[in-house]
């Protein structure tokens, strides 16, 4: 139990936090309803649970490079984002001009026609 | 190489000027109270944000209702692992219409730091 062992470990386990993180958002951005989702999540967790009790290090990770690279080939290519993150919707957008402005598209030709 | 990020990665400082922004805060509340041109100003109440977080962690199915208090921990208190604490952490970014950055959510283990985030958060709604 040396001091290296300990902080490899941390560094797989938030590894492997991190990639469950991804891995359950982008399970929720391939399921069409919600209802889908929670098998699938479920599915999810247990590929993560059947793996709990893995002691040896380099086994450990090999899986987790095993498991990041399947993730990534996985990825949904559109998932969703927050409207106002970086990537969604709104992001960098203008707010709606209050009530009572209005545009006036034909400013000083309203006479003409 | 690997040994010092894996320690600065745990170690964590405490923010002192928190309280000398908020008291700022409060001063310029006054004229920034309406912010006529923002699409996002209805800044939730702690105590909201306290409830509601309450609410999302009780309805998690691995949870005792009755043993969540706003000062619980996650694994400590309530009997989770760390990929139940992910899960939670999900949940309330979709209470809460966020967007938490991986690293960021990463150190969300507690009800105190969840509350304390999505108070802080300019775009929790």
């Amino acid at each position: 139990m040396s001091f290296s062992y300990i902080a490899r470990r941390a560094a797989q386990k938030e590894r492997v936090r991190i990639l469950y993180r991804r891995a359950l958002k982008d399970t929720l951005n391939w399921a069409v309803h919600r209802h889908l989702f929670y098998q699938d999540a479920s599915d999810l967790r247990e590929k993560f649970e059947a793996n709990r009790h893995v002691e040896d290090l380099d086994t450990i990770d090999r899986m987790i490079a095993d498991a990041e690279a399947t993730y990534n080939n996985f990825r949904h290519p559109d998932p969703y984002i927050v409207p106002w993150a970086p990537g969604g919707s709104k992001f960098t957008r203008n707010p709606t001009p209050p009530a009572g402005i209005e545009i006036i598209y034909n400013y000083g030709r309203e006479d003409n026609d | 190489m690997a040994l010092r990020a894996a320690i600065l990665r745990h170690i964590r400082v405490p923010v002192q000027t928190a309280a000398l922004d908020r008291s700022r805060s409060q001063a310029w509340s006054l004229c920034n109270s309406v912010r006529s041109m923002s699409s996002h100003d209805d800044h939730l109440e702690k105590e909201e944000v306290t409830e509601r977080v309450l609410d999302v962690v009780k309805s998690f199915p691995k949870v005792d209702p009755s043993k969540v208090t706003p000062d619980v921990h996650f694994q400590k208190d309530l009997g989770l692992d760390s990929l139940d604490t992910v899960e939670i952490v999900m949940a309330l970014e979709e209470e809460f219409k966020l967007e938490i950055p991986d690293l960021e959510a990463d150190k969300i283990v507690s009800c105190p730091l969840a509350i304390e985030y999505i108070a802080n958060h300019p775009m929790a709604g």
